[in-house]
């Protein structure tokens, strides 16, 4: 998959001075996301990093069209997330595996083709994304049988299924070992460039994350969330050739790329290329 | 709200087996209380002898165990009879509650309607309701098939509602996010989210639904049942009978409750993790 995403496909993802406000308790609003601006090309493949409660989890249901924005719009692939929702093209993973009990794992592997038939137009099959995440003996055995990087792996293949033109991945590995982590990392990046339809924008994911390392070792860009309210204070590319691979981690420039990004998350905006927002240029 | 589902046992703890030397599993659960059973019954046949208490007061347990044999197939056929009305009752109940259970659990306007007045017909004590049914419905299956229902759908209704609610919101995001109806969240998330649910409140309901088969019987008595049997009886003075009535009844809660039990081993297997990975 190339760094730099080919231009002819509409941004995957556009937020235009987005603001979540929440009432708490006793009714006070309680800011979650500042008002925030940016776009994800088409093929991008973006981390969002920050401190625990900064808005991170926020600020990737607002893209998938789970929350709504007090104020701002948000544009998945030039429509509203609802309609994207509609026409299948995002694929969540969330931290927990989300699995249904009482299926097996093929039979939740391909729960996102099963509902809303009517708009699942070129579905990858069970078979093979069993295949693609090793579990292909696993098929018959219900969620509870399986250890949690097995889970992790079969709601990864679950939210492929549809062959989604954009991945949202919530803290994927957070509550995995750190073995498996550093090892799901991989995988997942081998999964991402796995597609079927040939006409589909080049696929994106958001990747929301509390690991410098992970989100620098799979990333185009990384960026940098402010404490609450969450605001993006860095935007940092991370210009490591494709294909990624573990020895990466061990470079110079992999551990230049780390050194900026905590840097950022120390002080924000300090060793940080500004961010630039859409429509100011 | 007043009313708390009763947690299904799924979250009970696991029972360790009971060991009885040189016997199987499933004896070892029936010989303890059939034993204590057998002693009881000798005790009360001592009691009744020695004390010559008066067989108008208490039959002996000797004359009962006989005259249920020698009378069985009455007793049997009666038996089908509450059997019947009992079912029937239950699967009202039961079906009347989940479907309306199905709407509060996604509406909150039908909730603050429907549920204080179903909180309302339950704590009013349903058999003062039995004669009014009667005479709105005759005196044939359909006012007992009524009080066995208003009976039993409580326990259904308050757990239906917990299990249709008790789902995974992270799972509950991954249906919203490729827009599936909430039929479909209805038909793959929430039905079998509630289904454990629904076992705990059927394992009370189906005990309640004789319950209320027996006492409607009492109101139509002649009209069949067991009820029936038990209140004619009872004005003949003929206790071995009415006890040989309530034998039956026994044997027939322990079918229902058993079969309930048998039930929910089918389903939760289906359900359940069968293998387990190292």
């Amino acid at each position: 998959m190339p760094n730099a995403p080919a231009n002819r496909h509409p941004a995957a993802v556009e937020l235009r001075g987005v603001q979540l406000t929440y009432l708490d308790a006793d009714g006070l609003p309680l800011e979650a996301v500042d008002e925030t601006s940016m776009s994800i090309a088409a093929g991008e493949f973006i981390a969002l990093v920050g401190p625990s409660g900064c808005g991170k989890t926020s600020l990737l249901r607002l893209i998938a069209g789970l929350t709504d924005p007090s104020r701002g719009e948000v544009r998945v692939f030039g429509e509203s997330p609802q309609e994207a929702q509609r026409r299948k093209r995002l694929g969540l993973v969330f931290q927990e595996p989300a699995l249904l009990p009482w299926r097996s794992v093929e039979a939740n592997i391909s729960l996102g083709i099963e509902l809303n038939p009517s708009q699942t137009h070129s579905p990858t099959s069970v078979d093979e994304l069993l295949e693609l995440v090793g579990l292909s003996d696993f098929r018959r055995f219900r969620p509870a049988a399986l250890s949690g990087g097995m889970q992790q792996r079969v709601a990864l293949a679950r939210a492929l299924a549809i062959d989604p033109p954009l991945l949202l991945l919530d803290e994927p590995f957070a509550a995995l070992d750190e073995i498996t982590r550093e090892q799901m990392r991989y995988e997942l990046l081998r999964l991402w460039g796995v597609s079927h339809s040939v006409e589909a924008p080049p696929r994106s994911a958001v990747l929301v994350t509390h690991s410098v390392n992970e989100a620098v070792a799979v990333a185009d860009r990384v960026l940098v969330m402010s404490p609450r309210p969450g605001r993006i204070v860095a935007d940092i590319p991370i210009d490591t050739p494709r294909p990624r691979l573990p020895e990466h981690e061990q470079s110079d420039r992999f551990i230049n790329h780390t050194a900026m990004v905590r840097a950022a998350l120390r002080t924000p905006g300090a060793n940080a290329v500004p961010l630039e927002r859409v429509g100011a240029a | 709200m007043t009313a708390e589902p009763i947690r299904p046992s799924a979250v009970a703890t696991r029972r360790i087996p009971l060991e009885l030397p040189g016997l199987g599993p499933a004896l070892a659960w029936i010989i303890p209380p059939l034993t204590a059973m057998i002693l009881a019954a000798i005790a009360v046949e001592i009691w009744v002898r020695v004390a010559d208490v008066s067989i108008w007061l208490m039959p002996r347990p000797t004359t009962v165990i006989e005259n249920f044999f020698v009378e069985f197939p009455r007793y049997f056929n009666e038996g089908l009879h509450t059997l019947g009305v009992s079912l029937g009752g239950l699967a009202l109940g039961t079906m009347a509650a989940v479907v309306l259970a199905a709407g509060v659990a996604h509406s909150q306007l039908l909730e603050r309607a429907v549920l204080p007045v179903a909180i309302m017909v339950k704590v009013t004590p349903v058999v003062a309701f039995i004669p009014l049914l009667i005479v709105w419905l005759g005196y044939g299956w359909e006012p007992k098939i009524a009080i066995a229902a208003l009976i039993t759908y409580f326990p259904v209704l308050i757990n239906a509602i917990a299990g249709f609610r008790d789902i995974d919101p992270r799972i509950h995001d991954f249906f919203r996010s490729v827009q599936a109806s909430r039929w479909e969240v209805f038909i793959h998330l929430r039905l079998p989210a509630a289904i454990p649910f629904l076992f705990a409140a059927l394992k009370i309901s189906v005990t309640l639904s004789l319950i209320g088969a027996v006492v409607a019987e009492f109101f139509s008595a002649g009209q069949g049942g067991l009820g029936s049997v038990i209140f004619f009886e009872q004005t003949e003075l003929r206790l071995h009978k009415v006890f040989a009535a309530v034998l039956m009844l026994t044997v027939l809660g322990v079918t229902l409750s058993s079969a309930v039990v048998m039930l929910e081993r089918l389903i939760s297997w289906r359900l359940d993790a069968p293998v387990t990975a190292s």
